[in-house]
């Protein structure tokens, strides 16, 4: 009884000496010298700003000022800052319509491509269109197409007797949330269609047609088998994406720049006019104000991927 | 049976009509807008091509200095930072796939938060943090402030292909007496070549599509990236439409032309990336 857990512990020390040596090791320390650059690149350029970002946001930093302590001062203004409320509010607003629109529009061509195709090469390429443009090019493209003295939409709906007036797309306050939104949806759905095709195809086939044979139909074969296979796959494009889309600092900068007065500014763009108007202090809390958001997502991915593997 | 097929079949190829259309409306509308002097956009509103297109936006592109100045600086940045964040990228991607060592996981949770970090967050002390150490319009400067997600993003994506490689390669390799630098430089980098490429041209595009940080920090003339120069076309809320867009096709129809060269490569790297990663 002794020698085998003696053995055991044996083999299992070796097996962890195997898999992990010391620091000074050589592969250790080739390791720490791949390492390094990024590293480096990752604590110069990621953690010092953020330490830095955390101290001025703590302070009443402006261009030029003595910065001085004022603890959490600027946090408790903002929760109290009827524009930066707006902010918080049309953030979600526009992240959660504008991540309903890709997944349901993602999904939907996903789907399409999915089926048996002529040229499906062709067809996939052609979605992949919109994240190929470079955004900023993209969002002026859609800037003119709403504008409402030459835009093309305002042209259509004019000639087909539509509209009697052309409609200030992202000047009206009914209008320019949604225009926006549509927008986003425009460049940003691409990613996620490419991608739940990919996890469609995935799916092995011998799984559709088992189910075939035990009669199920269309709908219970997509329910079934489809959506539990892409799953997994939905969930980390969801999470990136979400990410991706709280940051859209360039879709609404280069449409409506957060107007008409404050109906499209979400919290980057707040964050962008306190710097330009110099309120270093108050406009660092205004962005880390994102970090809560940003650390629940995190979380999400790095348990995703440690099951993964 | 045969009946539900070829309805089924029209119904599949009107639906990927309309997306076409959809998809693609905005790139015609960019390439026709371009053609077009201001004043007739009021004078002819059309959806056609107009016939009084002209290609003097194109030529007043050209003929810009500080047009292309800003291709220029677009390309030295965005070269820089894609070249010194693939290498640093595969450097560690290999130790964090093919060597064990102690605080491997950690390191490989660091790159994976700053992958996740958004640029939003960043660009207040950027902007206070190169003003001090007078690096605010340089291109040195705006490649240094890229190299914050064009490394994380880079090796993000080189994990999944290094992650792809069979174990055995390499150890293989060192059985016949190559030594470990010898194995990644001969064995594992020419495996991967293809995931370099995909790599290359999603960094590449992200550096170059980037514009927040190039607004706050390269605000000079002379150092402007191609999107902040498209942006300071319009003075004060009067966009000049047809230069906007001609300027807009000679930025992005070649970003897209190499988005379709290496298309399969990117379809790949995104989901190497997306999906194992």
């Amino acid at each position: 009884m002794a020698t085998i857990s003696q053995a055991q512990v044996k083999e299992s020390t070796v097996k962890r000496a195997r898999r992990r040596g010391g620091i000074f090791d050589p592969t250790s320390i080739l390791g720490y010298f791949m390492m390094l650059p990024a590293m480096a690149v990752l604590g110069i350029f990621f953690a010092y700003p953020l330490g830095f970002e955390i101290w001025s946001s703590l302070t009443d930093m402006t261009l030029g000022n003595d910065a001085k302590f004022i603890g959490f001062d600027n946090y408790s203004r903002l929760f109290s800052d009827a524009e930066y409320l707006t902010a918080a509010k049309n953030s979600v607003v526009y992240v959660t319509s504008v991540q309903a629109g890709k997944f349901v529009l993602g999904l939907g061509i996903a789907i399409l491509l999915h089926q048996k195709l002529v040229a499906r090469g062709f067809w996939r390429a052609v979605v992949l269109v919109p994240y190929a443009m470079p955004g900023f090019v993209a969002f002026l493209i859609w800037k003119l197409i709403y504008n409402p003295d030459v835009g093309s939409l305002n042209i259509l709906l004019t000639k087909l007797g539509l509209i009697d007036a052309p409609i200030a797309f992202l000047g009206d306050r009914d209008w320019a949330m949604a225009s926006v939104i549509f927008a986003t949806i425009w460049r940003g759905f691409p990613f996620w269609a490419i991608l739940f095709l990919a996890a469609l195809q995935a799916v092995p086939k011998e799984l559709y047609e088992a189910a075939a044979v035990d009669g199920a139909n269309a709908w219970q074969r997509f329910r079934n088998i489809s959506l539990p296979g892409i799953r997994p796959v939905v969930l980390v494009v969801f999470l990136i994406s979400t990410i991706n889309t709280i940051n859209s600092f360039e879709a609404i900068w280069l449409t409506t720049a957060g107007g008409p007065s404050d109906a499209t500014v979400i919290l980057p763009i707040f964050a962008y006019k306190g710097l330009t108007s110099f309120n270093i202090g108050q406009s660092a809390a205004a962005a880390l104000s994102l970090v809560p958001v940003a650390i629940v997502i995190t979380f999400f991915v790095l348990r995703k991927m440690k099951k993964d593997q | 049976m045969a009946r539900t097929n070829v309805k089924f079949s029209i119904f599949k190829y009107t639906m990927l009509l309309v997306i076409a259309i959809f998809v693609l409306y905005p790139v015609y509308y960019m390439i026709t807008l371009s053609l077009r002097n201001q004043g007739s956009l009021w004078s002819n509103p059309t959806l056609l091509p107009a016939s009084d297109s002209t290609l003097e936006n194109f030529r007043a592109a050209f003929a810009s200095v500080e047009f292309k100045k800003s291709l220029y600086n677009s390309v030295v940045v965005c070269s820089s930072s894609t070249i010194l964040a693939i290498l640093f990228g595969v450097m560690a991607a290999y130790a964090l796939t093919v060597l064990n060592f102690r605080g491997r996981d950690t390191m490989g949770r660091i790159i994976i938060v700053a992958f996740l970090t958004p640029g939003a967050l960043l660009f207040i002390p950027f902007a206070v943090i190169m003003a001090n150490f007078q690096l605010s319009n340089t291109l040195k400067g705006l490649v240094l402030v890229y190299l914050s997600f064009t490394v994380p993003l880079a090796t993000y994506l080189l994990l999944g292909f290094f992650r792809s490689l069979p174990p055995e390669l390499e150890q293989a390799a060192r059985i016949d007496g190559a030594n470990r630098l010898q194995a990644l430089w001969y064995i594992l980098v020419p495996l991967v070549a293809p995931g370099l490429v995909s790599v290359a041209i999603i960094t590449f595009t992200g550096a170059y599509n980037e514009l927040l940080y190039s607004l706050v920090i390269n605000v000079s003339p002379e150092v402007r990236t191609v999107p902040v120069a498209i942006l300071n076309l319009s003075v004060a809320d009067e966009v000049p439409w047809g230069r906007t867009m001609a300027y807009s096709s000679i930025a992005a129809l070649p970003i897209m032309a190499l988005y379709f060269i290496g298309q399969r490569f990117i379809v790949e790297g995104l989901q190497t990336g997306s999906v194992k990663g």
